[in-house]
């Protein structure tokens, strides 16, 4: 089988973000490969472990320096990337397009995409891309194996988790918990060079994107600088209650 | 990632890749437990088997070696990573890769190296470097010995403040042999009968890394044991100048969790009704360990150029290990004063790095006599002795 699993490239936790001309300014902000989407890869790696014969392809769908989220998927295992390259920011729905096509073209079993899209949250990328090719979707799995064929897994629903059972070919979002993903170790890095990183355009694709954003901004909350003293335990606690309670009013 | 100039941007990808793989191990394997472990006097055997699987123990050696083939940049941010913990599980690393590793793929046999290099590679052997005798910063005054025997060599002597020699499974021990009158390097196997290491106690420095003695008596190894192509000082002097240049990076990663401890700590502690933060002397401090981090890093990666590209000098090695460890060494003191009372405790890890740094400040070469290298640099005229 054939797994196409999406890499996107987000800010890491620590960075510093500024907004300059109403666009987030990702100049000296270390970039890595969104947390949703290592669980992704590493999914497809635990499926080929686990016994499926399965080839993984990385795909990403941005500007040039994505190229080392690629080469970060490569060195976690993946067999080979597509790039396409582009510094238009696309929305989901356009994204998926890209997505179908290549998971068409490429023969693509099971595609695995993040949950959330930590630089988008519209969590529709998944759906969109199941729409358009007509195949089951399942979101928020934490829980996924193939078997004769078809997928088995878990998913969180309002009232719990779900076992499921489903036809391949199919789309799966992740979500955390899914499964621990493992560091890309050194030797493992330096052969991921020698791996091949296909470059595409968005022409080839014909897609435009649809939505424009025209403005950012950052939220910024301000500390209250308050620090509590915490030699009496039991007081310290009352006293984070009270301000809890009365000054930021986050508990009745 | 603390990179005021974008050093970044002048790594390959690859570089840039290792950096990240390093620092989500740190920060997922290390930063967890470091604390704990200097707590308890030593790390776990275990974890030189966690660094062998991620390829962190002699990276830069060639993969039929149990190396990545690494270049000496990629290196040099891997141990940025692992003295972002603690320099106790930096020196772990330096030492197995360029002080056993280092000389046995150098100056060893083919067979030496086959036989010794996987295992050290993988962690699951532990290796210790015996350079250091009584004579400390002069090498020269060596008076360990080795004595041809036949088809062996007989070592007698004694090292002191060698790094795992407790744990180890294999030493690079160097000796004056007799009637060469120079020194050679031979690999002794710690089981090797007249063999013993003690441990030495009471350390208040680089306690997640075990510390102990070599003492050799009438300790007989196999003549094929000993490292052919290292003939006198030069051959573990040139070992050294790969670990200060690793050396040169893990000090920046001990001064970004100064920095980044004490600016946190400063936004957040209110007196006089304003964070400290506020306050130009507290902001002196910060804005010194910023700028020496920035400026370390530049020279540190223009080190790691230069050594890829084998032309490296060891004055220039002596001005990196020099300058960077007693940044942040400062640094910590620093961080320390600005957190206050609360800068005293294990709850948060200056005083533990300020007191690492007072080892990494003294041990490959002490602050001064790396001076006294750059003033012989300067006018030519050697001020050791
Ligand atoms: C935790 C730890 C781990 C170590 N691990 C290893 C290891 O694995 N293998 C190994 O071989 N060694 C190891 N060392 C030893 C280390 O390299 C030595 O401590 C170091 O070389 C200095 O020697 P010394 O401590 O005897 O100091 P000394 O040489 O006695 O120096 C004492 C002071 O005198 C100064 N001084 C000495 N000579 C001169 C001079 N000519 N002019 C001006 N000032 C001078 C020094 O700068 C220093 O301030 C380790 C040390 C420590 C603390």
């Amino acid at each position: 089988m054939k797994i196409l699993t999406l890499i996107r490239q987000v800010p890491d936790a620590e960075a510093r973000v500024r907004v300059t001309n109403g666009a987030v300014d990702l100049e000296g902000a270390t970039l890595v490969m969104d947390g949703m989407d290592e669980y992704g890869v590493e999914q497809a790696l635990r499926l080929r472990e686990g016994g499926a014969d399965a080839e993984i392809v990385a795909l990403a769908v941005g500007p040039r320096r994505n190229e080392d989220a690629l080469r970060t998927a490569l060195a976690m295992g993946a067999d080979r990337a597509v790039h396409v390259e582009t510094d238009a920011v696309l929305d989901p729905i356009s994204l998926s397009k890209v997505v179908a096509r290549i998971a068409q073209t490429e023969g693509i079993d099971l595609v695995l995409v993040g949950g959330q899209q930590a630089d988008w949250d519209s969590q529709a990328l998944g759906a969109a891309t199941a729409e358009r090719l007509g195949w089951p979707q399942l979101t928020w799995t934490n829980g996924l194996q193939v078997q004769d064929g078809a997928l088995t897994g878990r998913h969180d629903v309002d009232e719990g988790n779900e076992t499921f059972t489903a036809t391949l070919p199919a789309v799966v979002t992740t979500q955390q918990g899914l499964n621990e993903p493992r560091y890309p170790t050194l030797p493992n890095i330096m052969k991921a060079k020698k791996k091949e990183l296909r470059k595409d355009t968005l022409d080839q694709y014909g897609v435009t994107p649809l939505v424009r954003v025209v403005g950012a901004e950052i939220q910024a909350r301000a500390r209250m600088n308050r620090v509590i003293d915490g030699k009496d335990p039991q007081a310290a606690a009352a006293q984070l209650l009270e301000l809890l309670r009365n000054e930021a009013k986050v508990i009745a | 990632m603390l990179d005021l100039l974008s050093v970044r941007d002048l790594l390959t990808s690859e570089e840039r890749a290792v950096w990240d793989a390093t620092r989500a191990f740190t920060t997922g394997e290390l930063l967890p437990h470091a604390q704990g472990w200097w707590d308890a006097g030593g790390a776990p055997r275990d974890l030189m088997r966690r660094f062998g699987e991620q390829g962190l123990l002699g990276p830069t050696l060639p993969p039929e070696y149990g190396g990545a083939g690494l270049s000496a940049v990629a290196y040099g941010c891997a141990m940025y990573e692992l003295e972002r913990a603690d320099s106790g599980l930096r020196s772990l690393a330096s030492v197995q890769g360029s002080l056993v590793m280092g000389p046995i793929h150098r100056f060893g046999s083919e067979d030496l190296r086959r036989r010794w290099l996987p295992g050290l590679a993988s962690g699951e052997l532990v290796g210790c470097f015996g350079l250091t005798e009584e004579g400390g910063s002069d090498p020269a005054a060596m008076r360990t010995t080795a004595r041809a025997d036949g088809a062996h060599y007989v070592l007698t002597g004694s090292k002191v403040w060698i790094t795992n020699s407790p744990l180890a499974d294999v030493a690079v021990v160097w000796a004056r042999v007799e009637g060469e009158d120079r020194v050679g390097g031979f690999v002794v196997p710690t089981d090797t009968p007249g063999f013993s290491a003690p441990k030495i106690d009471g350390k208040l420095s680089l306690r997640a890394s075990v510390t102990g003695e070599i003492v050799l008596r009438e300790c007989r190894v196999p003549a094929a044991n000993r490292l052919e192509g290292a003939r006198g000082l030069g051959a573990p002097l040139s070992c050294l100048t790969d670990a200060r240049y690793g050396i040169s990076w893990g000090a920046l990663g001990s001064l970004e969790t100064s920095y980044g401890t004490a600016r946190e700590f400063a936004l957040g502690r209110v007196t006089f009704g304003q964070p400290i933060a506020s306050r130009q002397l507290v902001q002196e401090k910060l804005a010194r360990m910023l700028a020496e981090h920035s400026k370390g890093l530049l020279l540190s990666w223009r080190l790691g150029v230069l050594k890829d590209e084998g032309r490296l000098s060891p004055p220039q090695v002596s001005l990196a290990k020099r300058d960077n460890v007693r940044a942040a060494l400062n640094g910590a003191r620093a961080a320390r004063e600005v957190l206050g009372a609360s800068g005293i405790t294990t709850a948060y890890p200056v005083m533990r790095h300020l007191l690492n740094l007072e080892t990494v400040d003294t041990y490959e070469g002490t602050h001064d006599i790396h001076t006294l290298v750059l003033g012989r640099e300067a006018t030519g005229i050697n001020a050791f002795g």
